[in-house]
């Protein structure tokens, strides 16, 4: 294989590995995007990868899977949004006990489906186009899965900077108080908001499970839902630059695994912790730029600087 | 629009904002509506807009009762109001501010066409060169303030309200407003305009309403009313009694030297300050609040780090960032909204009173942690209520605070007090209290930096005025020659 | 509602018991409505449920003996999560300080493990080694104000991969054909045990002892004091000499050393070996048994015997009622749901 085969095969693996996380990303950064953090993404995304097997094994079709990923991951925000909007709990340690509630509720209903496989989207006959150097690898990468967080991806940009909700929402997110002079009801877009980061992380974690994968574990995502949360941050809340953070580590991680199959002689536990190295130093290197240039939503900062 | 308030009163706990207050704005007419800090200004015109709802009276536009819930219904009768503070959003564009408020805006609201000319009508008038894609966050306060008011001609409201619209203007910027607001005026539009600003009356105003501690004290044509006339209408109130100012020893040794101070930031800042302060001098810092006096303060106390310059207490650098931390027990500090920053909501008032010593304590604290003994005492002499030690600090209302803060800060041996608006919102035995202490540290040989509105005050009790204003001194003057009106100009910014 | 919240005023004045206890028991309360509803949805007897998990947690001595086991590692995890709270740090990073020092303490042990110091060295090594991965994320933060909750939480991948790493190679013992794990480590360095025959080991102790310790350094000393200062207003504690950024490292420190030390000692007393896994979910749980306590020193221990009671019910439930073992995660999850709403209502419903 050439380098050129080389660097494109990656990237493309990386962009498959990056899918879910970047749906997740998506999400979090809208959820953010309104002044609300919600650190229960990680459990979302359990829930909606078990949800969205779940579904897809039993009706056989992945995309009522990642149609029930996506409810999944939005009921379980609710609880969130319940905790942080109506009884005023502590964002933070909320989205920790939705993170718990996820991880257990998937672990505990998943039970029956661990160790099945399925098919997932099954990709059709491509013909002749399959052995084309170029074409080849980017069609047996475009699933649907990644075609739908694609879609995803520039629907975020497009609603966020060119519509009228997305306005409100930037609005709301950097100060609740003066959208409330112009007549927006901040609460009610902050309820939106976490419904709809809620969907893409339960989406996400269903094209995990659906079609990434094709099993179930529990426990499966990892910290991807966390890691999302901190590529928020280094993506500067800004969904275009979404698909190149989730990229990144896509990319780190699906090159730890080909250090492997090559057999460099680092342990794999040991690669698999870069993933987390690189965004812990991009999240630092990120907050230090964010801070300075003010790029995070003003109400949100307030809530990251105190913590009551 | 014609509206009518009648019998409006409105309280915060045990503190009435606004008591049984009458006000009529007809159409075409432009009301000046004036009042001291706390004289319940924001208040009333807060309910007019729909922020609050008054406890009792009525509301009328156009002689039909109306009961807002939320800006909203006013908005949707026609009031508009151009906030003083928080209302544009700073990281968003000023295009994008206007659409927010623009009635009626299109899902996908587009950049350029008809559509967006119609939005950028009124800013255009106001402000030709101010470029609609720029950051609200990255151009001047000023013109801030031109697109504030073009979102709420966007909203062809019939009645106006702008709460102190000129405090951040260039005085060109002044006069185009002033202009603005006639010519609403003339279109038949009511406009109510708060204001403390005597230019202001002057220009545009048909009437004047004044608000003295929650009630309407005056309420008259504004022709031929003079500045002198109007101050007094606003300050009144009973005196502090004849104490006299405290006798300067001699000026020949500087105490406190400052020396090109610069520090701050974009909402407050100072520069190219100096000062020279002998030891048992009082110097009164005079000027509009807003004009960096927190900066100055700050500053000065050693809390704020400096940009350039040094401040020199006895011979030793004391800003700030020099070597450290200045040792606080040197410092008797008084910050602005001391409720805010001069307090540990969650602790006790022991321990909110024995902050600045706690740093000599040992590690072991036993015997020697804040007790209700040492606290008692100063809660008495400034009669803080609850006098309970163990309450904490969050319990008490924002006078009680600032009592609290000036007991704490106005204690012991000070080489330097620095007192920002120290008996801001206090009764007259609170704020004879807080004076006495002051003027007795100023006797023990220490200097006192008193930064105040009380202009009256200041001219009694300082030995020196200096007059603060966008973040320079425009001068110091000796407090037994100064001339009153010359002062009162320079807080306005008119340096002749 | 009105109603309501006066006859609380009226309550609460009466009685100095009475705002306590009902922080106490209206999350009991809306715990057991849930879960009984959990329960019921899943088609069982919620009474029956909730006795089995009272007789498998205190039962029997068998059961008794598991509660405490089980506590142990959960005390000092939210010990490790309430020091820095103290200054208003939310950290989540336990369990990748409870590695980190099970790691470094093994690494400790396989280089003096015969020595008459070993001991000492063991648990000193475990105390930096968690003490240092606590100060990366306190540093993070105090520097470059990167939000310690995410950095700790990010750490813990690492550090339990970190001792995957070990475990699966350097440090694995080739002659246990077993899971993977390190050589049993000599009784030298296992504390003795509390009740003969059982696991419970004197660790029990010294975790009591350090939330007594930890009581009265934050309580009666200068320095916790200024804590409390700093993070009421930390402006004003700075003005006044303080450094939030000292007492951010100190904290992160101190919560880290002691996480650190619960990871050596599961791994030394229960384990006899470093493993994979150990750290289950004893860093979210005394998270939550932290929270629950509102960060107070003391009553972390009662409450961290309810979760030790409430871990260790799950393998009786998976046993007696064939539940699964994730019921105890969604039931630790239905505890802190209760706790948050009902915590966050009452302070809402104050005043009339």
């Amino acid at each position: 294989m050439n380098a050129f085969e080389i660097i494109l095969g990656t990237l493309l693996s990386g962009l498959r590995s990056a899918t879910p996380l970047l749906q997740v990303l998506l999400g979090e950064t809208v959820t953010e995007r309104s002044g609300v953090a919600n650190l229960g993404v990680e459990g979302q995304m359990l829930l909606g990868a078990f949800a969205g097997f779940a579904i897809a094994a039993t009706t056989g079709s992945p995309w009522a899977g990642l149609l029930g990923g996506f409810v999944a991951g939005a009921l379980l925000s609710a609880v969130h949004g319940a905790l942080c909007l109506w009884t005023g709990a502590n964002m933070f340690a909320s989205g920790v006990a939705v993170w718990m509630l996820g991880g257990g509720l998937s672990a505990f209903f998943g039970i029956p489906f661990v160790g099945r496989k399925i098919d997932g989207f099954v990709p059709p006959d491509f013909g002749a186009a399959a052995h084309n150097p170029l074409l080849g690898p980017i069609l047996r990468a475009a699933t649907p899965g990644v075609l739908v967080g694609l879609c995803t991806w520039v629907a975020c940009g497009l609603v966020l900077y060119r519509t009228r909700p997305g306005l409100r929402l930037r609005a709301v997110g950097e100060s609740g108080e003066s959208a409330s002079t112009l007549g927006i009801r901040p609460s009610r877009v902050r309820w939106a908001a976490i419904l709809v980061g809620g969907g893409l992380s339960g989406l996400g974690g269903a094209s995990l499970s659906v079609d990434q994968v094709r099993n179930w574990i529990e426990w499966m995502t990892a910290g991807r839902g966390l890691v999302a949360v901190g590529l928020v941050i280094v993506a500067r809340w800004n969904p275009w630059w979404a698909l190149p953070s989730a990229l990144l580590f896509g990319v780190v991680e699906s090159l730890a695994l080909r250090l492997q199959t090559l057999g460099v002689g680092i342990s794999p536990y040991l690669l698999s912790t870069l993933p987390y190295l690189v965004c812990l130093a991009v999240l630092a290197w990120g907050s230090v730029r964010a801070r300075a240039r003010g790029a995070m939503p003003r109400d949100l900062a307030q809530v990251f600087s105190s913590t009551e | 629009m014609h509206v009518s308030m009648k019998g409006i009163t409105k309280r915060f706990g045990s503190f009435v904002a606004n008591e049984a207050i009458d006000l009529e704005v007809a159409e075409g007419e432009v009301l000046a509506l004036l009042g001291e800090n706390g004289a319940g200004k924001s208040t009333l015109v807060k309910i007019l807009y729909g922020f609050q709802s008054p406890d009792e009276g009525t509301i009328e536009i156009d002689g039909k009762p109306v009961a807002f819930e939320s800006p909203r219904d006013s908005m949707a009768a026609g009031i508009g109001m151009v906030f003083q503070q928080f209302s544009l959003i700073p990281a968003l564009s000023v295009r994008e501010n206007l659409q927010l408020a623009f009635p009626a805006l299109p899902l996908v609201p587009s950049r350029r066409g008809a559509a967006d000319t119609a939005l950028l009508a009124n800013l255009r008038r106001l402000a030709p060169e101010l470029d609609p894609s720029a950051l609200v966050a990255d151009i001047p306060v000023g013109q801030m303030q031109l697109v504030e008011l073009a979102k709420v001609l966007n909203l062809d409201s019939r009645l106006v309200i702008l709460d102190e619209p000129t405090s951040v203007l260039t005085p060109i910027e002044t006069r185009a407003l002033h202009e603005r607001v006639r010519t609403l005026a003339a279109e038949g539009r009511s406009v109510v305009l708060i204001t403390h600003k005597f230019e202001d009356v002057a220009s545009c105003a048909d009437r004047v309403a004044v608000l003295r501690q929650g009630k309407k004290v005056e309420d008259r044509p504004a022709a031929g009313l003079s500045a002198t006339e109007l101050s007094s209408l606003m300050v009144g109130g009973a005196k502090v009694s004849a104490a006299s100012r405290v006798p300067l020893p001699t000026r020949n040794v500087p105490w406190l030297e400052v020396r090109g101070l610069r520090a701050g930031d974009a909402f407050s800042s100072v520069t190219g300050i100096d000062l020279v302060v002998a030891p048992g001098e009082i110097l009164g810092v005079a000027g509009v609040s807003g004009n960096g006096q927190d900066v100055l303060g700050a500053c000065l106390a050693g809390v704020r780090e400096v940009e350039a310059g040094e401040v020199i207490l006895d011979g030793v650098a004391v800003h700030r960032g020099v070597g450290g931390v200045p040792d606080p027990q040197q410092v008797g500090y008084i910050p602005e909204r001391p409720s805010v920053n001069g307090v540990a909501p969650e602790l006790d008032l022991s321990v909110n009173l024995a902050l600045k010593g706690l740093h000599t304590l040992p590690f072991w604290m036993g015997a020697r942690r804040p007790s209700a003994r040492e606290a008692l005492p100063m809660l008495e002499e400034h009669d803080v209520r609850p006098r309970d030690p163990s309450r904490k600090a969050r319990d008490l209302s924002g006078g009680n605070l600032q009592k609290l803060v000036a007991a704490r800060e106005l204690s012991g041996g000070r080489k330097l007090v620095v007192a920002c608006y120290p008996t801001m919102g206090l009764d007259l035995a609170a704020t004879q209290a807080v004076y006495a202490r002051l003027f007795e540290h100023a006797r023990n040989g220490a200097s006192v930096v008193w930064i105040s509105e009380e202009l009256d005050d200041l001219l009694r009790f300082a030995h020196r005025i200096a007059v603060l204003f966008h973040g320079k001194v425009l001068g110091v003057v000796e407090a037994a020659e100064a001339d009153r009106n010359e002062l009162g100009r320079w807080m306005m910014g008119a340096r002749s | 509602m009105n109603i309501l919240l006066r006859k609380r005023r009226e309550l609460s004045e009466r009685f100095r018991w009475f705002e306590g206890t009902l922080s106490v028991a209206a999350p009991a309360l809306v715990f057991l409505l849930a879960s009984s509803a959990f329960f019921a949805l899943l088609g069982r007897d919620p009474l029956a449920l909730i006795g089995q998990i009272l007789n498998g947690a205190f039962g029997s001595t068998y059961g008794i003996v598991e509660t405490l086991v089980k506590t142990i590692p959960i005390l000092l995890c939210a010990l490790a999560t309430a020091v820095p709270a103290r200054l208003g740090l939310l950290s989540v990073g336990a369990s990748g300080q409870f590695y980190a020092g099970a790691w470094l303490g093994t690494g400790m042990v396989l280089v003096v493990g015969g020595s008459h110091l070993a001991m000492p060295a063991m648990f000193l090594a475990a105390c930096a080694g968690g003490a240092i991965w606590a100060l990366v994320p306190g540093f993070l933060r105090a520097q470059w104000e990167v939000n310690e909750t995410l950095a700790t939480l990010l750490l813990n991948y690492v550090a339990s991969l970190l001792v995957d790493w070990a475990v699966y190679g350097p440090w694995r013992d080739t002659s246990n054909l077993g899971w993977p794990a390190t050589i049993s480590f000599p009784e030298s360095v296992r504390l003795p045990v509390l009740v003969p025959g059982s696991r419970l080991h004197a660790g029990l102790l010294l975790a009591i002892l350090l939330a007594v310790g930890l009581h009265i350094l934050l309580s009666r000393s200068r320095w916790g004091l200024e804590l409390r200062v700093l993070r009421s207003n930390r402006k004003l504690g700075e003005g006044v000499g303080m450094s939030w950024k000292a007492g951010a490292a100190a904290t992160m420190a101190i919560g880290g050393a002691v996480a650190g030390l619960a990871g050596i000692l599961e791994t030394s007393c229960i384990h006899g070996r470093l493993q994979s896994g150990i750290a289950l979910n004893y860093g979210l749980t005394g998270f939550l048994v932290a929270w629950m306590s509102g960060q107070h020193m003391l009553r972390i221990v009662p409450i961290s015997l309810v979760m030790g009671a409430l871990l260790s019910s799950g393998d009786a439930l998976q046993l007696f009622a064939q539940l699964p073992e994730a019921t105890a995660v969604v039931l630790q999850a239905i505890l802190f749901c209760s706790v948050l709403a009902t915590g966050g209502l009452l302070r809402r419903w104050r005043s009339p």
